[in-house]
């Protein structure tokens, strides 16, 4: 048998085991319903480096004839403390083909196979005596066990659970998965590993491998987010044009090419980002556009900025809401919702600065027999700041978020509700800014200060 | 099968397409880079070998080093060719004036020492130098030429992917290549003309040069090979003879005599050309290609996809997810069992599922339903002791449950034998909420045991939702 650790979270249906699991594995593939007996079979999820595995949670539907097969253990159970965990051995082997014990032959499986046990109670509703006869169970099966508190509802009752789960199991953790960040994870990491003398060292190591990988991934948001801000801010649309000068339906066609690049662009930007987290499918939001909300936003993206042209920002907002619309039908798998905000966003700040002044355009008369008409980079100055604000913004909910969740993304409310960059580090930015506007070459360091400063940033904002 | 790991210009060019492509996954690249002991720039260049399969279009760079190489043969052959006429015209004796080896040393060292010296600048000037410089160099011109050419066409010059540096890098390669022909039919033409004519060296300048200074100049210039090859190097008396006027309608008398000894100029002049124009063209052709090299390698730490693959490689892949295939319930949507919210009056019997006997009090009290007996049913109780109430069962049955807490099969189980019973009229299910909830039920909770009951189909089953 392979000697890493494993773990399996297991307890009464609905109280969140496939939410901790989701949690700790970062999987958000897991189905997570609050119709009892979602979860229908174990499933492993191996935390694994270059293929070798270091440890294994098992995520297991939920007891529900507890009271049955501890009958049936006491009654074949006439026996010293050590050998009860035969006893639950022989239950399930007898009972491998039940359909009346599918649950937990399933769920017991590989606590027998040696993994320790996480006992998963929702501590936000009262304790019940029925829960004893499945502590019951899992202490016949004679493996390491913890408890840990998940805190569902509004209520908080964890005092008196502590006192009857403190009964059964060595380590009782309060451990929310819907809200559980990085540094909960390692903690409750930390705790498994005081399960096991043997496990602590894989577990160790395990804690230190999330930490890089955390780090790994912070940094490869911080690329994503700075090569976005390189190409956005240093694109030019070229686009040919038939006469001397170029028409005005020519300028307006080039106009909409350079708006829906920059849409199309952080549309990528948001899929790079939520790949890294993977986070890739969250769920689309069907409702229609909620336009009023977009241009609440970007009313208040508008204030950080100082500027107040609330209504000329709203009335565009939607205009550019539509246009979110379109890019949607063609990134397919990209979330309605986001669309609509960016849309929404640029076209809001679009109004905002009077999108016409915002770039360049300009006829350049290229080599013989072929006009092009240019626009870009964009010159506002204030364009890097919404753009950077809104995409740190965005990503740094991605980070934050719990592979537990469910449902939308909410990236409407309380966004930019402080600065985004002070002064100091506002001056440095603007030192790559402006070489982007002025589409020079950038130089190594100049990127990797830059690299340094959004870097920061981010990680205050996690 | 052997792979070659040396990066060269078109291993380059292979893997900045490859890259375009297909840049693999974190398993596949860490994997591919566990498999081979090598690391870095080789490992890129063979994960590049192994994955070249995957660009089915015309490789870039097969197209511009087929062109590249075309070009370079062709104008080197035409160099060599010049530089032998060149050699020729420089030579050619008509035997009334004898040929003047300055013009010669100009031409053969002169022109290569100032083109080597241009190099260098162009090295060191950075793109400047070479900004300016080339528009001394005829190739300069002959590159731009080569636009009209219709396979240039077929390069996109603007998309290959290496920067500026790079190509002056390679335009100075081949520079000294083609030098080092044009020196080398300079040479051929040298060693012909020597061979098969009798020609008479002698030197002129319109500056009056000292026989003494110019002895010196010349002897600096055969110092390498002045120890191993002294009759290369003119003698001051050599140089003395050979001064010739040009406006001596005839030869001088003193030249007419020494004829034999004007013939060692040749020596000196192969010797030069051989030191100059050739060895020292080889060095410096050596010496680009180093900095070719070094370029090339420089720049493929920049190609796109180069850091990314090399940091693949050197970092393990952390996998936390389920690799199983997830097997889960179907999601229902809304439960089509609808709960009724009138409790009746009365019933035979009142039984609290999973309740304790303290909670099942404060229930009576609460709801103020006249009952005939009321049991505890679950939670602690033994099956044993579960059956001894189901027996006493009769008339119509009020079942407390938690409304929190998801209906489990051992509930179901137990209205399951409720429900059998003959003498049990009816059976009405209640889901309760917290005592902080006032005891009524979430919508969501209730919503999940409507699901679940509504799988028992009993027309003496109810829901009751208070
Ligand atoms: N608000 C909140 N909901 C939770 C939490 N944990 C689980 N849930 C919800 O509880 C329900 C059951 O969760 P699930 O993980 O499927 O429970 P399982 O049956 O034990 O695997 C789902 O609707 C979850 O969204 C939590 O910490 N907070
Ligand atoms: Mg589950």
């Amino acid at each position: 048998m392979s000697s890493y650790p494993k773990f399996a979270v297991v307890g009464h249906p609905n109280k969140g085991k496939s939410s901790i699991v989701s949690s700790l594995s970062l999987d958000n593939s897991i189905q997570i319903g609050n119709t009892p007996g979602t979860t229908q079979v174990k499933r492993g999820f191996p935390l694994k480096v270059d293929g070798e595995i270091i440890y294994e949670l098992f995520d297991t539907p939920g007891f529900q004839r507890a009271r049955r097969v501890f009958a049936w253990l006491e009654e074949h159970g006439d026996v010293s403390a050590d050998k009860r965990a035969d006893v639950v051995r022989e239950f399930v082997f007898k009972h491998k083909d039940s359909e009346r014990f599918k649950d937990e032959v399933e769920l017991l499986e590989p606590i027998l196979n040696g993994a320790g046990i996480i006992y998963v109670v929702d501590a936000s509703k009262p304790y019940g005596a029925e829960y004893e006869v499945e502590m019951e169970i899992l202490r016949w099966c004679g493996q390491p066990s913890m408890a840990i508190l998940n805190l569902i509802g509004n209520e908080d009752y964890r005092e008196d659970w502590t006192r009857a789960l403190g009964q059964y199991f060595r380590l009782v953790r309060t451990y929310n998965p819907m809200t559980a960040r990085h540094n909960e994870h390692i903690e409750l990491l930390e705790s498994m590993a005081q399960l096991k003398e043997e496990w602590t060292k894989p577990i160790k190591q395990a804690i230190s491998i999330l930490d890089e990988l955390y780090d790994k991934k912070v940094d490869e948001s911080v690329e994503v987010v700075v090569d976005y801000m390189v190409e956005v801010l240093s694109f030019v649309h070229y686009q040919k044009i038939k006469e001397e000068e170029a028409s005005g339906e020519e300028k307006e066609e080039a106009k909409l090419a350079y708006r829906e690049k920059i849409l199309k662009v952080e549309i990528k930007e948001r899929q790079a980002i939520e790949k890294i987290w993977n986070h890739t499918d969250i769920e689309k939001n069907e409702a229609s556009l909620e336009l009023e909300r977009v241009g609440l936003f970007s009313k208040e993206s508008a204030s950080i900025f100082g500027l107040t042209q609330k209504e000329l920002i709203v009335t565009s907002a939607a205009t550019g809401a539509t246009a979110g619309a379109a890019i949607d039908l063609l990134a397919v798998g990209h979330t309605l919702l986001l669309g609509a905000l960016v849309g929404g966003v640029v076209g809001g700040v679009g109004a905002m600065f009077g999108f016409d002044n915002l770039y360049e355009m300009k006829v350049l008369g290229q080599s013989i027999g072929k006009r092009e008409l240019t626009i870009g980079p964009m010159q506002n100055l204030n364009f890097p700041y919404v753009l950077l604000g809104r995409s740190l913004y965005h990503a740094s909910m991605i980070a934050k978020r719990s592979h537990a969740m469910r449902g939308d993304l909410d990236l409407e409310n309380g966004s930019f509700t402080q600065e985004l960059m002070e002064g100091e580090s506002r001056k440095a930015l603007e030192k790559l800014h402006l070489k982007l506007r002025k589409g020079e070459e950038l130089k190594e360091e100049t990127l990797e200060e830059y690299k340094e400063l959004i870097k920061k940033r981010f990680l205050t904002l996690l | 099968m052997q792979y070659n790991h040396k990066l060269t210009f078109k291993s380059y060019l292979d893997l900045a397409q490859l890259l375009k492509q297909y840049q693999g996954s974190h398993e596949e690249n860490r994997h591919f880079a566990l498999s081979h002991k090598i690391q870095g720039i080789p490992l890129v260049l063979l994960w590049k070998d192994k994955n070249l399969y995957r660009v089915v279009d015309e490789l870039d760079s097969s197209r511009y080093l087929h062109y590249l190489k075309l070009f370079s043969s062709l104008f080197g052959f035409i160099l060599l060719l010049l530089g032998f006429f060149t050699g020729f015209a420089l030579l050619s004796y008509s035997g009334a004036e004898p040929v003047n080896v300055i013009y010669l040393l100009l031409v053969m060292v002169g022109l290569p020492l100032l083109s080597m010296f241009l190099s260098l600048l162009s090295l060191f000037t950075g793109n400047m130098g070479a900004r300016i410089f080339k528009h001394f160099s005829l190739l300069y011109y002959l590159e731009k030429a080569i636009n009209f050419f219709p396979f240039a066409k077929k390069i996109d010059f603007s998309a290959l992917p290496f920067s500026a540096t790079l190509s002056k890098w390679i335009f100075l390669q081949r520079l000294q290549l083609f030098s080092f022909l044009f020196a080398l039919g300079l040479f051929l033409a040298l060693i012909l003309t020597v061979v098969s004519k009798d020609i008479a060296f002698a030197w002129s300048s319109t500056l009056a040069i000292d026989p003494l200074a110019f002895q010196n100049v010349l002897s600096l210039l055969a110092t390498p090979w002045q120890s191993f090859f002294p009759s290369a190097v003119p003698s001051l008396e050599l140089i003395e003879i050979s001064h010739y006027f040009r406006l001596g309608d005839k030869l001088d008398v003193n030249m007419v005599q020494n004829a034999d000894k004007l013939g060692a100029w040749w020596k000196f002049l192969a010797m030069a050309t051989l030191c100059y124009a050739l060895l020292l063209r080889l060095v410096f052709w050596f010496i680009m290609k180093i900095g070719f090299k070094k370029q090339l390698k420089k720049e493929l730490y920049t190609l796109p996809g180069v850091q990314k693959l090399l940091k693949e490689f050197s970092t393990a892949v952390v996998s936390t997810v389920s690799v199983k295939e997830e097997q889960h319930l179907e999601v229902k949507e809304e439960p089509t069992l609808l709960a009724s919210e009138i409790l009746s009056d009365d019933y035979a019997f009142l039984l609290a599922w999973n309740y304790a006997e303290k909670t099942l009090m404060l229930l009576q009290d609460q709801h103020k339903v006249t009952v005939t007996s009321t049991h505890v049913v679950g939670g602690r109780n033994s099956f044993a002791e579960d059956k001894v109430i189901i027996d006493t069962l009769k008339g119509k049955v009020l079942i407390y449950v938690k409304a929190w807490e998801p209906p489990t099969m051992d509930f179901m189980d137990f209205l399951a034998d409720v429900l059998a019973k003959n003498e049990v009229d009816a059976v009405e299910v209640c889901p309760l909420g917290t005592v902080t909830e006032h005891y009524a039920s979430k919508k969501v909770d209730m919503e999940i045991w409507l699901k679940k009951l509504e799988q028992i189909t009993s027309e003496k089953l109810k829901v009751i939702d208070v």
